[in-house]
């Protein structure tokens, strides 16, 4: 197509040239020569202009498509992107909200092992507090004041005294749960 | 492509020019046929170049565009005549 616009244009020019310039004027025929070669010559450069616009219209048309194409495929890596930086945040989300369930798994499992251990510990009279304990409620019965309990039988007066409230309750609730 | 269709249609243009002015050679009443013609095409010319805001919105072209064309229709007119005078 381009070799077909190349020649019109080729003769077009020739065509309106040629017989201006070289065909001698004493010849007869001269004048209609002109007249038809420049017709010619007009429907060569008009024929190739039309070859050439359709050509360049294509020519814009392949770029349009070449654009679109190229934007499809930035716009394809754009998104792929997008999903890939999601689900690294999802992950980066699952891993900052797993040290929560670790924990959560990690007490029950703690908690497992302390039953067990409860379990396998010695019998409540074996406990080396149980004397203790057992002192603690004689003198309850006797109508002892907890104040009294802590400074005499848990020897825990003074700045120890809020230390040994604690001591007192805690083998209190030890030894009761135990004994249920 | 594009400026192989522009340069095609302005050999076209010059072509065409050196066709009136072979048209003009033939007999004298053709010859002011076409004097007229050129008058009326030159005035036209000449309005389109002093209004051409207003027919660039009449033919919705740019006035940048009116102007080219304007000045690529004066050249081929010019380059036609000048060479079947010439030749």
């Amino acid at each position: 197509m381009q070799l077909k616009m190349f020649v019109l244009s080729g003769a077009a020019v020739a065509l309106w040239l040629v017989p201006l310039t070289a065909l001698d004027k004493r010849i007869g025929w001269h004048k209609s020569m002109q007249g038809l070669s420049l017709c010619a010559a007009i429907a060569c450069a008009v024929t190739a202009g039309n070859i050439a616009r359709t050509q360049a219209e294509q020519n814009e048309i392949e770029e349009i498509k070449t654009r679109a194409i190229t934007a499809d495929v930035v716009d394809e890596i754009a998104t792929s992107a997008y999903i890939s930086q999601q689900q690294r945040q999802q992950e980066a989300e699952l891993i900052l909200a797993s040290p929560g369930d670790d924990v959560e798994a990690t007490r029950e499992a703690l908690e497992a092992i302390y039953s067990q251990s409860l379990q396998d510990s010695p019998s409540t009279s074996e406990h080396p507090d149980y004397p203790i304990y057992l002192e603690i409620c004689k003198s309850r019965e006797a109508g002892k004041s907890t104040t009294w309990i802590v400074e005499n039988i848990l020897k825990m007066g003074g700045r120890k005294f809020s230390d040994g409230k604690v001591k007192l309750q805690t083998l209190l609730n030890q030894f009761e749960e135990q004994g249920k | 492509m594009r400026a192989m269709y522009l340069a095609n249609y302005f050999v076209a243009g010059c072509i065409a020019s050196s066709f009136l002015g072979w048209v003009a050679s033939l007999h004298p009443t053709s010859f002011r046929a076409i004097a007229f013609l050129a008058a009326g095409v030159f005035v036209i010319w000449g309005l389109c170049w002093l209004l051409d805001y207003s027919v660039s919105s009449l033919l919705k072209i740019s006035v940048s565009s009116l102007q080219a064309f304007l000045l690529a229709g004066l050249a081929a007119i010019a380059i036609g005549a000048g060479v079947f005078l010439c030749s």
